[in-house]
């Protein structure tokens, strides 16, 4: 399922960025421009993070940015950013930004169930925080 | 046991927390059901425990009667775990 979802074409690497909303902005670029999201779920992500504080931070260095399931999202969807160079998310230094857009309350789970085995695994979880995308897609 | 993991929207966040939880309940062969849910839906739900993160555990503690652990990383068993310890030493 998480393969379907977090195709080659909805993943980015890049050096770095300037602020984590420019993240979560980026990495929501390849969802945008195929309608799977509005430009109003970006906001809601950015919002979610201010108001109810960094818990997308799941493991050090890696995020979830995710909002409320339907509102500004057509389809579900999965999209990925890496960088090189941390950014600060409110005092948690991130790496990975794995952007989540749901349509409702369960049609994500068994990708977010392949998400949490994959980075459980140490090895996988290096994969991840190395940025290499040719690598990433191999063990998804 | 019945536990409550609970996020801002109960979709995401919350989900990976429940997945973690019922994990570190299996490898403390602990028999427990874990439920995911948004912050509003917590409220005053009948649980043995709330996990959720620090700002939302402290909007939540005033309006639940169990224990609400916050945690850091939903998806560190190490600190899940510790919070289930904790939980399981009160109890």
């Amino acid at each position: 399922m998480l393969k379907e979802l977090l195709q080659k074409s909805h993943m980015q690497q890049r050096e770095k960025v300037d602020s984590w909303e420019d993240a979560i902005k980026i990495a929501s670029i390849p969802l945008l421009k195929e309608g799977i999201i509005e430009e109003s779920y970006i906001e809601n992500m950015i919002k979610s993070v201010n108001k109810n504080g960094p818990y997308i931070v799941l493991m050090d260095y890696f995020a979830l940015p995710h909002a409320k399931a339907g509102e500004g999202v057509n389809r579900l969807g999965m999209s990925l950013l890496t960088l090189n160079h941390p950014v600060d998310l409110k005092g948690n230094p991130v790496k990975v930004f794995l952007v989540l857009a749901a349509v409702d309350a369960t049609s994500h789970i068994e990708a977010l169930a392949d998400i949490s085995k994959l980075l459980m695994d140490p090895k996988n979880y290096e994969i991840f925080m190395s940025g290499d995308l040719d690598k990433i897609n191999d063990i998804l | 046991m019945k536990f409550l993991a609970v996020c801002g929207f109960g979709v995401g966040s919350s989900m990976i927390l429940k997945m973690t939880l019922e994990k570190v309940c299996r490898e403390r062969n602990l028999d427990c059901e874990v439920e995911n849910t948004d912050i509003s839906s917590a409220r005053g739900m009948n649980v043995d425990a709330v996990f959720t993160s620090q700002e939302l555990a402290d909007e939540l503690k005033g309006s639940m009667k169990c224990p609400v652990f916050p945690i850091k990383r939903y998806m560190d068993k190490e600190e899940v775990g510790k919070a289930l310890d904790e939980f399981l030493k009160n109890k």
